[in-house]
Order: structure tokens, then sequence, then C-alpha cells
């Protein structure tokens, strides 16, 4: 039976799965809850197969059609995708949950295709080893992020719709300039073979210069983050859980691959300092406008500007670090994606309970809604860096590897990162001590909800306990490549 | 031949200067219905200059879609936003000179400087350089049909096409889940009348032709689908509306099934051969007429449905 | 200069252009028109840059490519011009507010 188990091919699972998902809940909306929620869980399995057949067997790779690379597409887990999948995975279980609670009909028959063919681009993508064919789910994964957002139908939700489906748009036009110059270039698009063939030509330069200026408006890299606080303020709560935590990830990943798979050994100081800067003046002025925020839901889309900046501080200290750096990257993409889900969704349910969502209002609520204070709270642990927690894993590492190379400047901004992140948590967590000045009707919050945020905080905290099993299983492959330093 | 040398380059002179003019003219237009329709004609010029880049297959998809449905497209679109702005009040914004001036000059300036290092990296490119046509040629008996282009669009790089499928699937929803816009009482005069019953048929007939001469020859599902877009979208104009009893489970069938037929193909060939749309050889013509026919009428289907931009029920009237 | 680099440097024009035109423009239907114009130039560069082969036929690849680029834009121009129509509903006007700066 094991054996039968690990030799289903779980990667193409991961793929087919959500989108037949959708289209069934296409097809019979009055199921779509139930059709989507089985389809979800089922992914969440079909993760762990994955998981297992790839520390069984090491990396998977999978000619599609039987062609592979140069004329077919492949399809490629290693240790990152694995970890990338597993955050979909489990994000996207929560996120579920927490959306048969929150959405009634007709909304729930327009979120669930939606949802689940995000959920399909977004397994694609991790999965991709083609660079057209991470445009492809580039596309779908935007296109079906912009839908989402405008879900609500609000002049808000609307207005930040827009102004992320011309950022998303712009970002991946970009992109595909840079494939196209990419493939004319080399004669292929399977980054495998773009990674043995690239030599410093113009060509790649200028391929660098788009692809990057391309992903990085996808990423909301400051200072190309303009149009993330409306959008993800202004979507309903599970959405903003799974753009921020989810889909500003993905294009962060593409990004990383390329820097690793093909234009990370052509020695690319100037930008990889460049990054480092945007990064650091993203982490100071996200967590600067956080503290400015009088409402909840633009509070945590600012920290996810400042949390992106984190991200991003690694490409300095890459070179010089051995894999420390890209371990820390890892570890604090998912605990953010955690963290920040489980922030999301506290604020949809602060959103239900009082019709509100300014944080001066909070009106007691740490004695009316307890588990969903706590899951705020546990969830900043998270995001400040404090221990334990998966953040102070990532911050930790991301720290060692600057101390490491004297770059005391960029310790410092992550301790000021820190410090400002402290500022904002506990002054969302002072306010749900206090009463408000006017009180409010309160509604009640359906269990499935609380429950989420608080489930995806705690494994934002468990993480924490996990360093060792979870950076073995990113080293499968070893997609950071051969560390020249020992650590 | 010399002159036809020079004959050749004044065509292609004439071409890439005119899709330059032509763009700047319809993006600096005042008047948003002349910008549409010079982007209309830009489009068109398209068509003529991937005929001359020896792209028949690209030539008929950007002279359907990009000029034909997307004109459509954004007539409609412009239609619908007078109609919406004449009902509500029209809010003028205030000029900002000075700052929008300097904008203006940073932006030109560096986009210049972009498009030259673009330009020079470009030139630096080799003069020649084969890319995989060779690795195309090679497979190209094995893969089921004569036409290059459908053989990697459809088989070597089917597993993209499936993903595209999903995108035009998801474009659908999404407009479908921002619950439809006003639309126009169709007051279809004679001509509009008359036309719509003689082109149907012709249009549909057409459609068939591409798909079946897309294996061999330029054509395939995208062309072919979106010509009986086209069709749908005349019929749509003349006021035809779909009865309300097909209008919400076959509808969605018609929708779905492209990607649907698609993911089906993909779970057997899984399940058969082990590999995601690895078609074996002796079936593959087949698979391949399957997968391009009823993803021929699911393109239709979905592009008539975006121009309409209304789920079915949808009642509001401007 | 050979055709496929004239057609290439062409396509990087129409790029640039559509790009000043997106940043520049404040109406929705403009910028929507900008991105066609744009994605129109990536496809010319793609599509001319494959006409460098030795024999006659062109490189198949990129054409392919194009013609999954060309359905995937319709799809993003219907869904923003669908968005820029509600927008227009709700406030009045289609474009953005606060627009005029990046």
């Amino acid at each position: 039976m094991a054996a039968i188990f690990l030799e289903i091919p779980w990667a193409v699972v991961l793929i087919l799965l959500p989108l037949s998902g959708a289209m069934a809940c296409f097809l019979w909306p009055a199921v779509a809850k139930s059709v989507g929620l089985v389809t979800v869980s089922m992914l969440a399995l079909s993760v762990a197969g994955l998981v297992w057949q790839v520390m069984e067997y090491g990396v998977y790779r999978h000619a599609v059609g039987g062609w592979g690379a140069p004329l077919g597409i492949d399809l490629y887990a290693d240790g990152l995708s694995l970890l990338m999948l597993a955050m979909t995975a489990l994000v996207g279980l929560a996120v579920s949950i927490y959306a048969t609670g929150y959405f009634e009909q007709p909304h729930a028959a327009r979120f669930w295709p939606l949802w689940l063919l995000l959920l399909a681009a977004l397994n694609a993508l991790f999965l991709a080893a083609d660079i057209f064919n991470l445009y492809v789910t580039l596309e779908l994964m935007g296109l079906a992020a912009v839908a989402l957002s405008a879900l609500s139908g609000s002049r808000d939700a609307l207005g930040g719709a827009m102004r992320y489906l011309l950022a998303t748009l712009l970002g991946s036009l970009a992109y595909l300039f840079g494939v196209a110059l990419l493939y004319h270039g080399f004669g292929s698009v399977d980054m495998a073979i773009l990674g043995q063939r690239l030599e410093a030509t113009p060509i790649v330069w200028a391929a660098l210069a788009l692809m990057t200026t391309g992903l990085a408006l996808k990423t909301a890299l400051f200072p190309f983050h303009f149009w993330l606080p409306p959008a993800h303020a202004s979507a309903p709560a599970p959405v903003s859980a799974v753009l921020s935590a989810l889909v500003v990830k993905a294009s962060f990943y593409i990004l990383l691959r390329l820097w690793l798979e093909i234009f990370g050994p052509l020695g690319v100081e100037g930008v990889e300092t460049l990054l480092g800067l945007l990064g650091a003046a993203a982490v100071l002025w996200g967590s600067v406008q956080a503290l400015r925020q009088t409402r909840l839901k633009l509070l945590v889309a600012y920290s996810t500007v400042a949390q992106i900046g984190y991200l991003f501080l690694a490409f300095p200290l890459a070179a010089g670090s051995g894999i420390t750096a890209w371990n820390a990257v890892a570890y604090l993409a998912l605990s953010h994606a955690l963290a920040k889900a489980a922030m999301f969704l506290v604020a949809g349910n602060l959103l239900r309970f009082g019709g509100h969502d300014r944080i001066a209002d909070l009106d007691r609520v740490v004695q009316r809604l307890p588990l969903t204070v706590t899951a705020f709270a546990l969830a900043g642990v998270s995001i400040m860096g404090l221990p334990p927690s998966g953040g102070f894993i990532g911050k930790w590492l991301l720290l060692e590897a600057a101390l490491q190379q004297g770059r005391w400047d960029l310790a410092v901004v992550m301790m000021l990162g820190g410090l400002l992140a402290a500022g904002y948590v506990f002054k969302v967590l002072g306010f749900a001590f206090t009463q408000a000045g006017v009180p409010h009707e309160s509604k009640t919050v359906p269990a499935s909800m609380e429950w989420a945020a608080l489930l995806l905080a705690v494994a934002a905290i468990v993480l924490g306990f996990l360093a060792a099993p979870l950076l073995a299983l990113v080293g499968i492959g070893a997609p950071f490549g051969i560390s020249e330093v020992a650590p | 031949m010399e002159a036809l040398g020079l004959l050749q380059w004044c065509l292609d002179g004439l071409l890439g200067l005119g899709l330059l003019w032509l763009a700047w003219r319809a993006l600096a237009c005042s008047d948003l219905f002349k910008a549409v329709v010079l982007f209309i004609a830009f489009g068109l010029l398209m068509a003529l200059a991937w005929v001359r880049l020896e792209a028949p297959d690209i030539a008929l998809a950007e002279a359907a879609i990009g000029a034909g449905l997307t004109g459509a497209l954004l007539l409609s679109a412009l239609a619908r936003l007078r109609a919406i702005q004449a009902n509500g009040t029209i809010v003028i914004p205030a000029q900002q000179a000075a700052k929008v001036q300097l904008s203006r000059w940073l932006a030109g300036t560096i986009l210049l400087s972009a498009a030259i290092g673009l330009g020079y990296a470009i030139t630096s490119l080799p003069p020649e350089a084969a890319g995989l046509s060779a690795e195309v040629t090679a497979n190209l008996a094995a893969s089921g049909v004569g036409n290059p282009v459908t053989a990697v669009l459809l088989n070597f790089r089917a597993y993209d096409t499936l993903l595209e499928m999903a995108v035009l699937l998801l474009a659908l929803l999404a407009v479908w889940s921002l619950d439809g816009l006003p639309t126009a009482e169709a007051a279809a005069g004679p001509v509009l009348d008359t036309l719509a019953r003689l082109l149907t048929p012709v249009l549909i007939l057409v459609a068939a032709y591409l798909l079946w001469v897309g294996a061999d020859a330029p054509g395939g599902a995208f062309q072919a689908g979106s010509v009986l877009g086209a069709a749908g979208v005349l019929l749509l104009l003349a006021g035809w509306r779909l009865q309300p009893s097909l209008a919400q489970l076959p509808l969605r069938l018609a929708l779905v099934a492209g990607s649907g037929t698609f993911v089906v193909i993909a779970l057997l060939t899984l399940l058969s051969t082990g590999r995601l749309l690895a078609f074996p050889p002796a079936q593959a013509g087949t698979l391949i007429l399957i997968l391009e026919a009823v993803a021929t009428v699911s393109i239709g289907v979905t592009l008539a449905a975006l121009f309409l931009a209304a789920p079915p029920g949808h009642k509001e009237k401007l | 200069m050979s055709t496929a680099f004239f057609y290439a440097l062409v396509g990087v024009g129409l790029f640039c252009l559509g790009l000043y035109t997106l940043i520049v423009q404040a109406h929705l239907l403009r910028k929507i028109l900008a991105f066609n114009v744009m994605g129109s130039g990536v496809f010319l560069v793609l599509v001319a840059l494959a006409k460098r082969t030795e024999d006659a036929l062109p490189d198949p690849v990129p054409h392919a490519m194009v013609i999954t680029g060309i359905v995937v834009a319709v799809s993003a121009t219907a869904l923003a011009l669908t968005l820029m129509l509600k927008l227009a509903k709700e406030t009045g006007k289609a474009e953005l507010a606060g627009e005029g700066e990046e």
C-alpha cells in the first residue's frame, strides 16, 4: 500500500486537482463550499505525499508530455518548492475553513472557483521549471487574485483591485519581455539549461533588469509597494490573508529561483546591493507607516510591506554567508505567511464582530473574543521576531549572516524593524483591553473563523521548534547551491 | 533580385513606422472613440506585420482576437462608460500643471534610455540562431500534426495551453463575479439583423475549416474559436440572447468543456503512460483534434460571454 | 540590419511608448490601450527574433508563446474593462483616486 502511495505523481495531482475542483464548483454552485473544502483537504494530503516522495527518492522532475526540456516543459520539486507548497497547503486549508464561515451565498459560489484556480496557479508556479510556463502561471495567479480582491464590490475594493491589476499586469509584461530576451539569447526557456548556457552578455543584463523590476513590482518591494495597502486592506479578510501570505511570496519565489539558477553566478553585486537597500527602506518605511495607521487592516498591510523588505535583505548577504542567508529567507517567508494570514483572519473576525476595524475602538475584545486576540498576540510574536517562533529563527539566521560579514548597517535595520513591529503589535493589543468610547452592537463570530486564525498563529509559533527538520527539508536538492563558507 | 529586396525593405519600413505612428496616435488622441478605432487599425496592421514575419497562425489570431474581439470589447466598454457618465455627475480632476510636466519629462528620459539599452541588447544578438526549430522539426512526425505551431501548442507545450484555457475561464469567472454591467437595450435595425443571419453560418463554417485545417496548415483551435466568438458577438449585437433554460448548466458545461476535456485527457495520459499529457504517436493526431474541437467551442462561447459581460439572469438595464 | 532586428526594435519602441502612456495618462481606458500596445511590442520582439533561423522556416516555439500571450492579453483586457466600468459606476469617473503621481 505504501509503495502505491509513493508512486502516485503527487506533483501532477497538486495541479490537476484544484483545476477540476474549480470547474466542479463552477458547474454546481450549490455544493461549492463542500467541494471546495474537500479539494483543499486533498491538496494538503497530496503535499504530504509529495514531501514523502521527495524525501524517499530525491528531487522530483517530471517531463510533461514525455519530451523533456528544452522542447517540452518540466515540473520540478526540490526542497524549496516543497516548502512553498507546504506553506500554500497549510494557509490554504486554514483560509478555506475560515471562508466556509465567512462567505454566504451568493458570494460563496463566486469565491470557491476563483480560490481553487488561485491554488492551482500557486501549485503550478512552485512546481515549474520553465520560465515561460512561469509566466502563464503568474498571469493565472494574478488575475485570480485581482478577481478575489474585488469580490466585496465596494468602492475601496474596486479601486484597490484596479490598482492591483495594473501593477500585476505591468510586472508580468516586463517579466515576459525578459523571458523573450533570454530565449532568443540562449535558445531555451528551461531554467536548468539556461543556468548552464548563460554568459554575461548585454542581453542577460537587459533580461535581468526587466525581470527583476517586473517581479519586484509584483512583490511590492519599496518603492513599488503603492498598490499593496489599498488592495490588501479592502479585500475580504480571507482574501487579504491569501494575498499577503501566498501571492506576494510567489513572485518573490520566482525572483529567488532566477537568482539562484540563472543570474546569481554572474556576479551581480550592484543589483544585490540595490535590492538590499530597497529592502532596508521597505522595512523602515513599512513599519513606520504601520505605526501610523488607524485601521487594523491597513496596519497589517503595511506590516506586509515591511516584512517583504526583510526577504530582500538576504540578497547582499548571500554571497558571503553560504546558505545561512537563504535559509533565513525560507524561514522568514514561511513564518510570515502563517503569522500574516492569522493577522488578517483576526482582522476579519474583529470586522465581523464590531462592524469596523478601527484600532482605537476595539471594545474590550480581549474578553469577548479571547481566541481571536490570542491569535493576534501569537502572530505578533512571530512578526516581531521574539522567541519562540518561526519569525525569531528567521531573523536570527539573517542577523547571524549579517554579523558574520560585518554588515552592521543591515543588523541595525533589522533591530529597528523589530522594535517598530513591537510598537504596532502592542498598539493593537493595548486597545484590545480598553473600552471603546461608544459601545457597538456586536455580532457573533463563527467558531471556524476564530479557530482557523488561532491555529495559523500557533503554527507560526510551533515553527520556532522545527528549525532542524525544516531546514533539512529545504536542503533537499541543494536549491541554494553548495555553501562556500562554512557556517 | 535587387528591386524585390528594395521593395521589401520599403514595405517593412512603412509597416514598422506605421505601427509606431498608429500606436502613438491611438495613445495620444484626446477623443477616446478615435483612440479605440486607431487601436483597431493598429491591430490590423500588426496582423500584416505577422504575415511579413512568416507567422500566419499569429496573423489569424491577431486579426480575430487582437484587433477584432479586443476592439469589440473596447467599443462596448466605451459605450457603457459614456452611458454611466451621462447618468451620473462627471467629476473633472484638477490639473497640476507643473508637477505633471516634470514627471512626464522624467518618465520620458528614463524610458528613452531604457529603449536605447534594450535596442543595444537586442542588436548584440547573433544574426542567426536556430532556437528550438531543429528539435521541433525532428519530433514533428511523432507529434501527430503537420503544422509546427500546432504541434508546439498542443503537444510539446500542451501544459501551457492547458493553463491558458484556465486563464480564459478564469477571466469569465472574474467578470461574472463582479456582478455584471448594465447592458444597453439592443435595438437591432434590419441591416444588422440581416447581416447577423447571413454571416453567422458563414463564420461557423470558417471556424470549422480553420479547426480542421489547423493540423497541417495555419489555423487551429484559438483561431477557430475566436471566429466562433466573433459570430457570438454578432448575434449578441443583433439582440439574440440565450434561452433561460439553456443559460445555467448547459452554458456552464460549454464554457468548462475546453479546459475540462484537457484535464480529462491529462489524467488519462497520466494513468496510461505515467507522464502527464504524453500522447502516444499513433493516437496523437486524434487526441489533438478532439482537444482542439472542444476547445474551439469553449473559446468561442467564452469570448462571446466576455463580450456580454453579464452573468445569465442579470437584469439591470441602462 | 535584417528584417528580424528591424521589427524587434519596433517592438521595443512600442513597449516603451505604451509604458510611457501607462505612467503618464490617468484615464483607465487609455491605460488599458497602453497595456495592449506594450503586449504587442513584446510579442513583436519574440516573433521577429524567431526569424533568424538559417533555413526559410522561422522558429515555431515563440509563435506558440505569442498565441498564448494574445489569449492571456484578451482575458486580462476583458477583466480590466469590467473593473473599470464597475469603478466608474461607483465613483463617477474612470480614473483611480489620487492619480497623477506614481
